[in-house]
C-alpha cells in the first residue's frame, strides 16, 4: 500500500485550509461590509467554480499559473505540475463555499451591535476583532469545513494544473481513479473508504457548528 | 453645556434639530418617523449630517463649516438602544467592561456599576439569560462605563412591561441625578416624556415644534401638532371677535367664550385648546351663578372607561362648539369621581370652559 497519495491530499488540503480562511474570509467581510462598482462582478466570479466544470476552471489556471501567465513573469513562480499548483485549484474551487457560509452570517448581524461598540470607543478593527467574527464564527467555521472537504476532495482543476505525478502530484482522488484504471482495487477501496470517512465526519462538524434558529439565543 | 444645530436630508425627508441643554434631560417626544433616532444617530456621528455643529462641552464635535467630524468612538457619548444591542457572545462583566478594557480602573469600574444597577449576582450571565429589564441595567451600565460626557437614550424602555418600565425611569433619573451629566431620550410614550423630562422638545416630522418645561408644553402648545400629540383632545376652529387686556372673547361655532388675552387680531382664525382633565362639570341647580365661566349645557352622550379614568362625550344642547361630531367636548375624569358624582345615572350637566383652561393656537 502506498500512502503518499493520502499523505499529499492532507498536505494539499491543510495549505488550501488556510489560504480559503484568508481569501475567503477577505472576499467575503468586503462583500458583506463594503459597497463598490462592480460588487455583483466579483460576487459572481467568486461563485463561478461552483458551476463551472472543473476542466474550465483548471484550464483557466493553467493559463494563470502557466510559463505565460502573470505569477510566472512577474514573480518567476512556475507552479504548474507541482503540489502548490494542486493547493491553488483547490483554494479557487472551494472559496465559493466559504464566501456564502461566511457572508450570511456576517450579514446577519445586527449593525446596532457594530454601532453599540463604536459608541464605547472601539476602533473599526478592534470591531471586526471583537465583535463582527465572534458572532459570525459559526457561520465562518461551517464555510471552512464545507471548503477544506471540498478542497479534500478536489479532482478536475487539480488533474489539469497538477497533473498526475505518483509521488510529487498524486492525491488520493486522482489516486483512486489510477488505482480503478489499472484493477488495483484493494488500494482504490481503502482510499475511497478514508476519504469517505473523512468527508463525512467534515459533514458532521458542520451540522454541529451550523447556526440554529436556536442557537443566537443560547450563545 | 450641549448643543446641536443640524440639517440632514435623508430622500425626502428632512430633519432640522436645534437643541441646547444643560445637565438636565432633555425628552426628545414625537411619533415614529418623526426624527428622533436620526437626531440621536446624528449626534452620536453614526450618520453624518449636511449642515450644522454639534458642540458637548468645550468640544466641537461637528461642525461642518470648519471640517470638523469627530469619529463616533471618540465623541465620549454613550449610547442606550432601544433592543439593548448587548454583545450577545459576552457575559454581562464582559458587556459593561467592553468599552473600558485598557483604562487602568476598570476591573472595580466594572464591580461598581455592576452594583449600580444590582446586577452584582449576574455578572457571569449571557445577555440571553436575562430578562428584558436586566439586560437594559447592563445597556445602561456599559454605556456609562467609559464616563460619557452625555447619554442617548433611544426608547429604552418601549420593549419593557409596564411596572419595569416605571421602575427604570426611577434607576435613570437617580442616575442622572447623580451624574450630573446631559442626557437626551428618545420616547412615544407622553406618560414617560412628562415624568422623565426637564426640558421637553415635541419633533414631528424633521421639525422640532417647541422646547420647553413638560408642563408647559402640555398647556400651552405652540403648535397644533403639538396641542394633538400632547393629548389636547379638543381642539376647536374658532375666530377672535373682541379684545381687550384682560382677554379675548372667541367665537366657536354657536357659541362666544372667554379667553385669556392673546395677541391675536380680531377677525382672526384660531385653534381653541382645551385639556379634557381641565373641564368642570356643575350641576344644572348650580345653574345662574353669574361667577362661572363659559358655561355650557348638554347632556353626555358617550362614554370610554380604561379602569382608572372615565372620557365623558358631551353634547351642549343648544350653543353646539362643532358642526364634526356628535359631541362638543371631552371631558377626563378618574372613575372614583365619576361614581361619586353618579354619572351613570345623572346624564344632564352643565360644564364650565374655565378662562384659564382655554388656549388659543393659531
Amino acid at each position: 500500500m502506498n500512502w503518499s497519495p493520502i499523505l499529499l491530499s492532507i498536505q494539499v488540503t491543510f495549505f488550501a485550509t488556510i489560504g480559503i480562511l484568508i481569501v475567503g474570509l477577505a472576499l467575503a467581510l468586503i462583500l458583506a461590509r463594503v459597497n463598490f462598482r462592480g460588487k455583483v462582478v466579483v460576487q459572481v466570479l467568486t461563485n463561478l467554480p461552483l458551476v463551472l466544470p472543473p476542466s474550465v476552471v483548471g484550464y483557466y489556471l493553467l493559463i494563470l499559473l502557466g510559463r505565460a501567465g502573470p505569477f510566472a513573469r512577474w514573480f518567476d513562480w512556475n507552479l504548474l505540475f507541482t503540489w502548490q499548483a494542486a493547493v491553488v485549484a483547490a483554494i479557487v474551487v472551494a472559496l465559493p463555499l466559504m464566501v456564502q457560509s461566511s457572508k450570511a452570517a456576517l450579514e446577519s448581524i445586527d449593525p446596532t451591535l457594530e454601532n453599540a461598540a463604536r459608541t464605547l470607543g472601539a476602533s473599526e478593527l478592534e470591531i471586526i476583532w471583537r465583535v463582527t467574527l465572534p458572532l459570525a464564527r459559526r457561520g465562518i467555521l461551517a464555510g471552512l469545513v464545507l471548503g477544506s472537504a471540498r478542497a479534500l476532495g478536489e479532482f478536475g482543476a487539480t488533474l489539469m494544473v497538477a497533473g498526475n505525478i505518483p509521488g510529487r502530484t498524486q492525491t488520493a482522488p486522482l489516486a483512486i481513479y489510477d488505482a480503478v484504471q489499472s484493477g488495483r482495487f484493494v488500494e482504490a477501496n481503502v482510499l475511497v473508504a478514508m476519504l469517505t470517512l473523512l468527508s463525512f465526519l467534515s459533514l458532521l462538524v458542520v451540522n454541529r457548528v451550523y447556526p440554529r434558529a436556536e442557537a443566537r439565543r443560547d450563545v | 453645556m450641549f448643543s446641536v444645530h443640524i440639517e440632514k436630508q435623508l430622500g425626502n425627508f428632512r430633519l432640522r434639530a436645534h437643541l441646547e441643554i444643560g445637565a438636565q434631560v432633555l425628552v426628545l417626544f414625537g411619533a415614529s418617523g418623526a426624527g428622533k433616532s436620526l437626531t440621536l444617530n446624528c449626534i452620536a456621528g453614526l450618520v453624518t449630517p449636511e449642515r450644522g455643529q454639534i458642540r458637548l462641552g468645550e468640544r466641537v464635535l461637528f461642525d461642518r463649516a470648519a471640517r470638523v467630524n469627530v469619529p463616533t468612538r471618540a465623541r465620549r457619548i454613550g449610547y442606550v438602544f432601544q433592543n439593548y444591542a448587548l454583545f450577545p457572545h459576552l457575559t454581562v462583566r464582559e458587556n459593561i467592561a467592553f468599552g473600558i478594557r485598557r483604562a487602568p480602573d476598570a476591573r472595580p469600574r466594572v464591580e461598581e456599576l455592576l452594583a449600580l444597577v444590582g446586577l452584582a449576582p449576574f455578572a457571569a450571565r449571557y445577555p440571553a439569560q436575562l430578562s428584558g429589564g436586566q439586560q437594559q441595567r447592563v445597556a445602561l451600565a456599559r454605556a456609562l462605563a467609559p464616563r460619557p460626557e452625555l447619554l442617548l437614550l433611544d426608547e429604552p424602555f418601549s420593549a419593557l412591561d409596564a411596572p419595569t418600565r416605571m421602575q427604570l425611569r426611577h434607576e435613570l433619573l437617580s442616575v442622572q441625578r447623580e451624574l450630573k451629566i446631559p442626557m437626551v431620550f428618545v420616547t412615544h410614550d407622553l406618560g414617560e416624556a412628562y415624568f422623565l423630562a426637564d426640558q421637553l422638545a415635541a419633533i414631528e416630522r424633521g421639525e422640532i415644534l417647541q422646547i420647553d418645561a413638560p408642563g408647559q408644553v402640555l398647556r400651552y402648545p405652540r403648535a397644533l401638532p403639538v396641542a394633538r400629540a400632547v393629548g389636547v383632545k379638543n381642539i376647536l376652529p374658532g375666530a377672535i371677535v373682541a379684545r381687550d387686556e384682560s382677554g379675548c372673547r372667541v367665537r366657536v361655532g354657536g357659541s362666544v367664550l372667554d379667553a385669556p388675552p392673546h395677541p391675536f387680531d380680531v377677525g382672526a382664525r384660531v385653534n381653541v385648546c382645551v385639556r379634557p382633565e381641565r373641564i368642570t362639570l356643575l350641576r344644572p341647580e348650580r345653574a345662574g351663578q353669574s361667577s362661572v365661566e363659559n358655561l355650557l349645557s348638554g347632556e353626555i352622550v358617550r362614554e370610554m372607561s380604561d379602569g382608572a379614568n372615565v372620557t365623558l362625550y358631551f353634547r351642549a344642547r343648544a350653543a353646539r362648539l362643532r358642526a364634526d361630531a356628535d359631541y362638543d367636548l371631552q371631558i377626563e375624569l378618574p372613575v372614583y369621581i365619576y361614581e361619586r358624582l353618579a354619572l351613570a345615572r345623572q346624564r344632564v350637566w352643565q360644564v364650565s370652559l374655565r378662562k384659564d383652561a382655554i388656549h388659543l393656537i393659531a
